[in-house]
């Protein structure tokens, strides 16, 4: 994902922002993997093969 | 049937509903604008292409599917309906929505059925996405919304203009089975 997205996503649960904490990136641009923090409930939400999974808990993929 | 709709591929391949909608996009989607539930990312791409259009995000629930999307180069967001997304963060918001009315018991819980089922009225996806439209919407943003005779035309525009929306008819198309139109739904304000 494009760090850029952070103006668009938010926090699923309670709308409130995201901090984004970042593992790989690639080109500068492309955050390849990491970790989305609600600034609010504290809930994380990870980033894979540069795709933010931004489902609630309850519905991720086990 | 099975093989036709690729049953054992677990993302929805595009079909005359996504040719339908990717043309009302063409002719309506500006700005930033969000596919819900784009699947193999096929109406995304293609508005990517679109006069005017800025940025395209594709989301959708099934992880399958959000990578296909990417590969094809959209901007992939895992997310249930509008949930992880800002206010007014859009220009236009397009979905095709699982619509098709299912039995409860022969559901077969996978992700084609997610992608194809709309529970038992055809609108078990379309109602909570039209709650929640009008939050993501920038200011004289448009939603459009495919909808199919099956799901109940007249229900899904009460149900809009219910929740505030002015609708207009922007494409339609009859099938032996069902007539699909695209709505174009914006706020009245």
């Amino acid at each position: 994902m494009k760090e850029s997205l952070l103006d668009i996503i938010c926090c699923p649960l309670d709308k409130h922002d995201l901090e984004l904490s970042v593992d790989e990136r690639e080109d500068d641009e492309e955050i390849v993997s990491g970790t989305l923090t609600c600034t609010d409930c504290g809930e994380a939400y990870p980033i894979e093969d540069g795709i933010p999974n931004l489902l609630p808990p309850d519905m991720r993929e086990a | 049937m099975a093989e036709r709709r690729g049953l054992a591929d677990p993302v929805y391949a595009p079909a005359e509903d996504s040719g339908l909608l990717a043309e009302a996009a063409a002719a309506r989607a500006r700005g930033t604008v969000l596919e819900v539930g784009t699947g193999s990312g096929w109406v995304a791409e293609r508005v990517a292409d679109v006069d005017g259009v800025e940025r395209v995000v594709g989301s959708d629930v099934n992880p399958h599917a959000c990578r296909r999307a990417r590969d094809r180069g959209v901007e992939a967001v895992c997310a249930n309906l509008l949930d992880p997304f800002r206010g007014a963060a859009f220009d236009a918001v397009l979905f095709n929505p699982p619509y098709l009315p299912t039995d409860p018991d022969a559901e077969w819980d996978d992700w084609q059925e997610a992608a194809l089922s709309g529970g038992a009225s055809g609108r078990d996806l379309i109602e909570p996405f039209l709650d929640d439209a009008g939050r993501v919407l920038a200011p004289s943003g448009v939603a459009l919304l495919l909808v199919s005779s099956l799901a109940g035309f007249g229900e899904v525009i009460e149900y809009a203009l219910d929740g505030g929306f002015r609708a207009e008819t922007v494409r339609e198309e009859s099938f032996p089975y069902e007539t699909l139109s695209v709505l174009a739904l914006t706020m009245d304000n």
